[in-house]
């Protein structure tokens, strides 16, 4: 549906994305002067002053000024009303703490490491691990060791960012900043960014139900996943259930997150063409207090280094069914999770076209224990020749399946070992590669909120 | 024509969607049904509540379900218990929710916890070696009918900032609220004196203000450390614990398994009470039916343990 038409708008979106920034920038100087004249004062004189001085202006000289300004963006007095009445009066004397999304403390940064290690043994000699983060070789393997950092910049941003740490460097995953009052339901991310492409696409390892990630999401977008520079723009919908649609510019390079489309390869921008765009919708279903369905849908376009204007298409779907028994007492949770991801590639005198995907279960049957099973699909690039070489993936002539089975104990929410095997079926060679791991999660430092 | 009228079809749907939330004044949302419980005996028909968690919910984990984003978005006024009882996942609904006053800081969100008596503050500095330990304090406070009037009143005054044509009707519903509570209350430490010193061993650490006003003392929790589940070794001392004491009952909310609790108390013997862990407030249960209900539920056991 809207998967296809957001790429016209491309141009449009930069445009309101620039708008609604300086719209954000000019509401943030216009709070300023009550804040500014006033230093050390507290909060009830602060709105007291407000009204007193006859210098200043009056509430309806004020309210006027804001029509005059805001006739064209009617959404605009939304973002301002709320930040300009807060220092009027908070009874019980929190008005001073930051606006931020901490319910409690007083620190101006949240910090989390985490840590993932796994012992690895693979029957293969070169295992076909496709993720950035995946155990890789016999032996022990540092996965990762993530730094996250969360703040409130002031009343109109949020920063954040994972910083990883891996053996032989340091990369920034992410770090972006977040609107907080954007009018409209609008909402902009820019920086460097994970983009939301299908389900996992957007999450980190901490999240996964798996020691490492599907080889769908290597295959497609890298290593690490589809990200890269840019901004994104989602809109909340008004529709009485939960619709979001998402646009995205990103920048299409990166051989560990952008590979089907510029990779490694440095090419110039020349237009807005030569950009990744990335859309989505998402929807949720409450089917009841105890079964929720989230649907998405989600397409990216980039060029691709193969010849002049070559371009690859992405296409995908994503299922995520959540059990959980919120009704009575229960530990229980079964999820269900789906994605398939169609790829069209131009490359010269031919089209590839592949399949991936994967479905994956899982069941928590206790507090602290959890089981899970995930089955996995890669079809060949096919194109209208007989013999088609993948210029990414020569050695990919046939059908691969994977089957992967893990069991997670947790001791408390904030450490997580975890078993996996799995049973590595690639056509091209010439047996099924079988790898088991035991993987060790530790997460310290201030708890982050989990996303649904 | 036929797009047309699908597009009139779908404004005139909007249109009708968009304008229901409009009846009342104010739209608020809680975290816990509890507080829905409070705002609404204090808001009345003026405003439109709904709670993010259900009574049968343990609070400290829900999930972040879009849905729950989605009423976040609509929302005048958003109340939590605070004290970091909702970190895990009230943060990201804030963000998800685009709705700027409801961040905090803003006049849109209420953290409760600034009007109880905090109680279990840990002295000095906290590690998670001590479990999941909330370190500003403990932020079962709704157990006590006086905290929750404290926060009733906190509330009501917030209510009568945002919306000040209704504020002296927020007042009034205030004054008749406290005075069915504090009337309420006279009656069940009546009939609750029997508790005053008695040793009671609960599940999780959620009996520090419901001990504070009856008087009980907890002597043993079926959990080793907060959030931590019960093991056997652990069950055995709080078994010695409970007989050497003689426990009189066994506490647990109805958003645990009761298993644990039920063991220990066969083999004390003491009778298990569960408790709900808040209000139904979507049943239409008011805040002090469910401290009624409470009360019934330790009475009985205080009783037929004396039977």
């Amino acid at each position: 549906m809207s998967t296809v038409s957001w790429r016209p708008n491309g141009a449009f979106i930069v445009v309101s994305i620039v708008t609604l920034l300086s719209a954000a920038s000019a509401a943030a100087q216009e709070s300023t002067p009550p804040d500014a004249g006033q230093p050390g004062a507290d909060a009830g004189t602060a709105a007291e002053a407000t009204e007193s001085p006859p210098a200043e202006l009056s509430p309806e000289e004020m309210a006027e000024i804001e029509k005059a300004l805001g006739g064209d963006g009617t959404g605009q007095q939304n973002a301002p009303a709320g930040t300009a009445s807060a220092p009027q009066s908070s009874p019980g004397g929190s008005a001073l703490s930051l606006p931020g999304m901490n319910t409690g403390g007083t620190s101006f940064l949240d910090l989390s490491l985490v840590l993932d290690v796994a012992a690895a043994a693979f029957t293969a000699k070169e295992p076909l691990q496709t993720g950035g983060h995946d155990p890789t070789r016999n032996g022990f393997n540092l996965q990762q060791l993530e730094l996250s950092i969360g703040s409130v910049v002031d009343p109109y941003f949020r920063f954040d960012a994972n910083i990883v740490f891996a053996q032989f460097g340091v990369e920034i995953e992410e770090a972006y900043g977040t609107t907080l009052a954007l009018p409209a339901n609008l909402q902009v991310r820019a920086g460097q960014f994970l983009t939301r492409f299908g389900r996992l696409n957007g999450t980190h390892p901490h999240a996964w139900d798996f020691v490492d990630q599907p080889f769908a999401v290597g295959r497609v977008f890298g290593g690490e996943g589809n990200r890269g520079l840019g901004t994104e723009l989602s809109w909340l919908t008004p529709l009485p259930w939960y619709v979001e649609l998402i646009g995205s510019i990103t920048d299409a390079t990166g051989e560990g997150t952008a590979r089907s489309f510029l990779g490694a390869s440095a090419e110039r921008v020349l237009s807005p063409l030569d950009l990744q765009l990335t859309g989505a919708v998402k929807q949720f279903f409450s089917l009841s207090d105890d079964l929720s369905l989230l649907w998405g849908l989600s397409g990216a376009t980039g060029p691709n280094p193969t010849g002049y204007r070559n371009r690859t298409d992405v296409y995908g779907t994503d299922v995520y069914l959540r059990y959980r028994p919120i009704t009575e007492a229960s530990t229980t949770l079964v999820t269900l999770q789906a994605e398939g991801f169609y790829r069209r590639r131009q490359v010269p005198d031919d089209v590839l076209t592949d399949f991936s995907a994967y479905a994956q279960v899982a069941w928590r049957f206790s507090q602290r224990w959890a089981t899970a099973l995930r089955y996995e699909l890669g079809t060949p690039a096919s194109g209208d020749s007989a013999e088609v070489v993948d210029p990414l993936d020569p050695e990919w002539t046939e059908d691969r399946h994977r089957v992967s089975a893990a069991v997670t104990f947790w001791p408390t929410e904030f450490s997580r070992l975890r078993l996996q095997g799995a049973m590595d079926n690639a056509g091209w060679r010439e047996s099924p590669d079988y790898s088991v791991f035991l993987a060790l999660e530790l997460v310290t430092g201030a708890h982050g909120a989990h996303a649904f | 024509m036929r797009p047309f009228r699908l597009l009139a079809a779908l404004c005139a749907a909007l249109t009708v969607l968009t304008a229901l939330p409009a009846r009342a004044d104010l739209n608020v949302v809680t975290t816990v049904p509890d507080l829905a419980a409070l705002t609404k005996a204090v808001g009345g028909d003026h405003v439109q509540v709904q709670s993010l968690a259900l009574s049968s919910q343990d609070p400290h984990f829900v999930d972040a379900k879009p849905n729950l984003a989605l009423a976040l978005n609509r929302a005048d006024l958003l109340i939590s218990i605070g004290l970091d009882l909702e970190i895990g996942w009230l943060p990201n609904l804030q963000l998800g929710a685009r709705n700027s006053r409801i961040l905090v800081g803003n006049t849109g969100f209420l953290n409760a916890s600034q009007f109880p008596r905090i109680l279990e503050i840990p002295p000095g500095k906290v590690d998670r070696s001590a479990g999941d330990v909330h370190p500003g304090g403990n932020p079962h406070y709704l157990y006590d009918p006086r905290q929750a009037l404290a926060v009733a009143r906190g509330i009501t005054e917030r209510l009568a900032q945002l919306d000040s044509k209704n504020a002296a009707a927020y007042r009034a519903n205030l004054a008749k609220f406290t005075e069915e509570l504090e009337k309420a209350r006279v009656g069940w430490e009546q009939r609750l004196t029997g508790l005053k010193g008695a040793p009671i061993i609960a599940h999780h650490r959620t009996m520090a203000y419901l001990a504070d006003w009856l008087g009980f003392e907890p002597i043993a929790f079926l959990e080793p450390k907060p959030g931590i589940p019960p093991n056997p070794s652990h069950i055995a001392s709080v078994l010695v614990q409970g007989r050497q004491r003689k426990a009189r009952m066994v506490l647990i909310e109805s958003y645990y398994q009761d298993t644990p609790a039920k063991l220990v108390a066969s083999k004390i013997p003491a009778p298990v009470v569960t408790l709900h862990g808040g209000t139904d407030f979507r049943a239409g249960e008011t805040y002090i039916q469910h401290v009624g209900e409470m009360v019934d539920r330790l009475e009985k056991a205080l009783t037929g343990k004396g039977g």
